[in-house]
């Protein structure tokens, strides 16, 4: 527990579910949809006791983080309903779930750990991907509506605002989010080691399928603009390419037999074909690179059997990666991603110790002040005690004994108040 | 005193080799930090070196071996900057800065004291001429660090299992086309170069020397090296030449390069004075 501004005692709660404790049918039932997440904080900080809240809500979390009023509780409940009981109730009112049907995915952190917990998720520790790098947008995009609604205030800004440091000390000091672990991604990233700036490529999707369709949006996110899309059946490809319109891109349908012809205005070809011999062969791939006069081609082959000949990857020039590779360099990813997370967790460790600290120091002010307030009446009227004799001295030797006794009083103080600072329960 | 700027800027262009070493070889960028300042300060002292040489010496242009070789030592630093600037990458430092460095080495510690005896000795043309086929040298050599990166580059990426296994992974190479882009981008700014000072050292030397001039076999060399040069860029430009052959082109015109210096030690006409 710790003491606010103006004395009081409050407790730091948090309360949640996420991918590891809850199944998505539960986490569903709890997600809080953007443009409803100021109203849920509003009753948040409605719910008895609760000073200060803040709710985190993404597709694979809902976490409540509150500042209580421990003896507002107490009152309310005549002492023997806990903090606990109040959020599962908030839970239960708002979002129409029985207690029953959440507690059992529940977890809950309180002071330290609560901090500790925060911090985590902020740094994207506690991700279902760990060192993925929108939790922390999430983060801030609930301290913002918050803030808005006047439910974050004193306690909850000075951890946040921590936690915010810690994550990005964690970006910053560690490579936890230097490599991409979906396919899709790591797609994007060697075709980035390749042309550079996706800006104004040109991609062609031959076949289609669920992660050719992401690699390919992916694609478009980074910069590429001219899409070229090749199917068995063209009105499919037509749907594709009806379903890829978007300002500043531009699509257009090759007849599937067209392929060998036309292959080589992509920069990047994308296959995901059910066919059961391969399209492209070593051949093709030097014709290619003939014809683009040198320029490299990359080819994404998702399908399996592959529509790719690998021997094309000895053409120079052409560089060849199939669903295999790509899974390959995303688990290595991974791996380093794991390596990084333990000296992230330590970043952690020594963020949630300084911010205890801050904490702790803070919580001693009204000692401190109090303290050095008794020694300044203390020595205020020792001095009037000897009013008289002082009277007879000189200006410059009063000066002499008021500063005199200023320095007396802060050296015996200084043991006290350093106890204070660092040791303020104990104290 | 200007030996003493020299010494400076060699030690300045030690440290830059060894801290652009972490940053582009293991991935601590912030040891750019160290190597981008270094190098800026090394030019700075470099620069001061050799123009309080112009203005206190008793020459005013390179003239021996050491003292080219420190020219072309700065321009390759100057390169390298400008490399850095252009397309954000430090791995041509790992091949430059060190360069730079050796090539500094000599002339600051022991300069040479010959003097030339070359007519027109005090003529800015003549140095221009000097500094202009230096720049292209430097170029060239820009274009060869880079075509060896897009090799490097090339078969970390066709050889996965490198990546997979993330052996090479924390080595940071720009991506191919940037590579390609430096490349080319160094030849073509090291052509004009390169004409202007044969041009301008041709005029010269007809005033001087007059045809018998042109008759010498490192002249001819000189202009061999430059239709190398151009037959390069032509073959570049229209066949897209690119990875091992565009290394091996590269490397070809170089060592006709290294020849044309190498030649100054045995031209009847041309030649450096012998340190």
């Amino acid at each position: 527990m710790t003491k606010n501004a103006n004395g009081s005692r409050s407790e730091l709660i948090l309360l949640g579910i996420n991918h590891n404790t809850a199944p998505i049918e539960v986490r569903e039932r709890l997600a809080i949809p953007a443009a409803q997440l100021a109203d849920a904080t509003r009753s948040l900080v409605a719910a008895p006791g609760v000073r200060e809240g803040l709710i985190l809500s993404t597709c694979n979390r809902v976490e409540l983080l509150t500042v209580h009023d421990p003896a507002a509780v107490e009152t309310t409940e005549q002492g023997s309903v806990s903090t606990h009981a109040t959020l599962l109730r908030f839970l239960d009112e708002y979002f129409a779930v029985p207690a029953a049907t959440i507690r059992p995915h529940l977890y809950e952190f309180r002071e330290r750990e609560a901090v500790r917990h925060l911090f985590r998720v902020a740094a994207s520790l506690d991700s279902m991907v760990v060192g993925e790098p929108q939790i922390l947008g999430q983060v801030k995009e609930s301290y913002t509506v918050a803030k808005e609604v006047g439910a974050v205030s004193g306690s909850l800004e000075k951890l946040l605002q921590s936690a915010f440091t810690a994550a990005k000390k964690v970006r910053s000091e560690t490579q936890i989010g230097s490599s991409s672990v979906s396919i899709a991604s790591v797609a994007v990233d060697l075709a980035r080691k390749i042309f550079g700036t996706l800006a104004g490529k040109q991609v062609l999707l031959v076949g289609a399928g669920k992660m050719s369709e992401l690699a390919l949006r992916h694609l478009i996110q980074h910069g590429a603009t001219k899409l070229f899309l090749a199917n068995r059946t063209l009105a499919r490809a037509e749907r594709i390419a009806a379903g890829l319109q978007a300002p500043g891109i531009s699509t257009e349908v090759i007849a599937f037999e067209d392929l060998q012809a036309q292959a080589q205005r992509a920069d990047i070809v994308i296959t995901s074909t059910g066919a059961a011999g391969q399209i492209f062969g070593r051949g093709n791939g030097q014709q290619f690179i003939q014809r683009r006069r040198g320029r490299p081609m990359f080819f994404i082959d998702i399908a399996v059997p592959r529509d790719v000949d690998p021997r094309m990857n000895e053409v120079e020039g052409c560089f060849v990666y199939d669903i295999d590779d790509l899974q390959q360099v995303a688990q290595s990813n991974q791996a380093d991603r794991n390596r990084e997370a333990a000296a992230a967790e330590q970043i952690i460790t020594a963020e949630v110790a300084r911010y205890q600290q801050r904490l702790q120091v803070l919580d001693a002010v009204p000692a401190i002040r109090a303290l050095q307030q008794q020694a300044e009446d203390l020595r205020q009227a020792e001095l009037a005690r000897a009013a008289k004799t002082l009277a007879t001295l000189t200006p410059a030797q009063q000066e002499a004994v008021e500063a005199l006794t200023r320095s007396l009083t802060a050296k015996l103080l200084h043991p006290q108040l350093v106890a204070l600072r660092t040791k303020p329960e104990d104290s | 005193m200007s030996l003493l700027w020299l010494r400076v800027a060699v030690f300045l262009y030690g440290v830059a080799a060894l801290a652009v070493l972490p940053a582009a070889l293991y991935d601590r960028p912030r040891w750019r930090h160290v190597a981008i300042p270094a190098t800026v300060a090394a030019l700075f002292f470099h620069f001061v070196s050799l123009t309080e040489m112009l203005n206190a010496a008793h020459h005013a242009l390179p003239v021996d071996t050491h003292e080219t070789q420190s020219l072309l030592g700065l321009l390759l630093a100057l390169a390298f900057l400008l490399v850095y600037w252009g397309f954000r990458t430090l791995a041509l430092g790992i091949f430059l800065l060190p360069l730079a460095f050796l090539l500094g080495l000599l002339p600051a510690f022991r300069p040479g004291l010959e003097t030339s005896t070359l007519p027109g000795i005090h003529s800015s043309w003549l140095f221009l001429h000097i500094a202009l086929l230096l720049a292209a040298y430097a170029a060239l050599f820009v274009s060869l660090v880079a075509s060896l990166l897009y090799l490097v580059q090339e078969r970390r990426l066709k050889s996965k299992a490198l990546i997979l296994h993330g052996q090479t992974s924390r080595i940071k190479l720009p991506p191919l086309e940037t590579i390609d882009s430096i490349a080319l981008r160094a030849l073509l700014f090291g052509l004009p170069c390169m004409t202007a000072g044969l041009l301008i050292g041709s005029f010269l030397a007809d005033i001087t020397y007059g045809p018998r001039y042109f008759g010498d076999p490192k002249i001819l060399l000189a202009f061999a090296m430059w239709l190398a040069y151009i037959g390069m860029i032509f073959i570049r430009r229209s066949s897209g030449l690119r990875g091992r052959r565009a290394v091996y082109l590269s490397s070809f015109v170089f060592l006709v390069i290294l020849c044309v210096w190498a030649s100054n030690q045995f031209s009847a006409v041309h030649r450096f004075a012998a340190p």
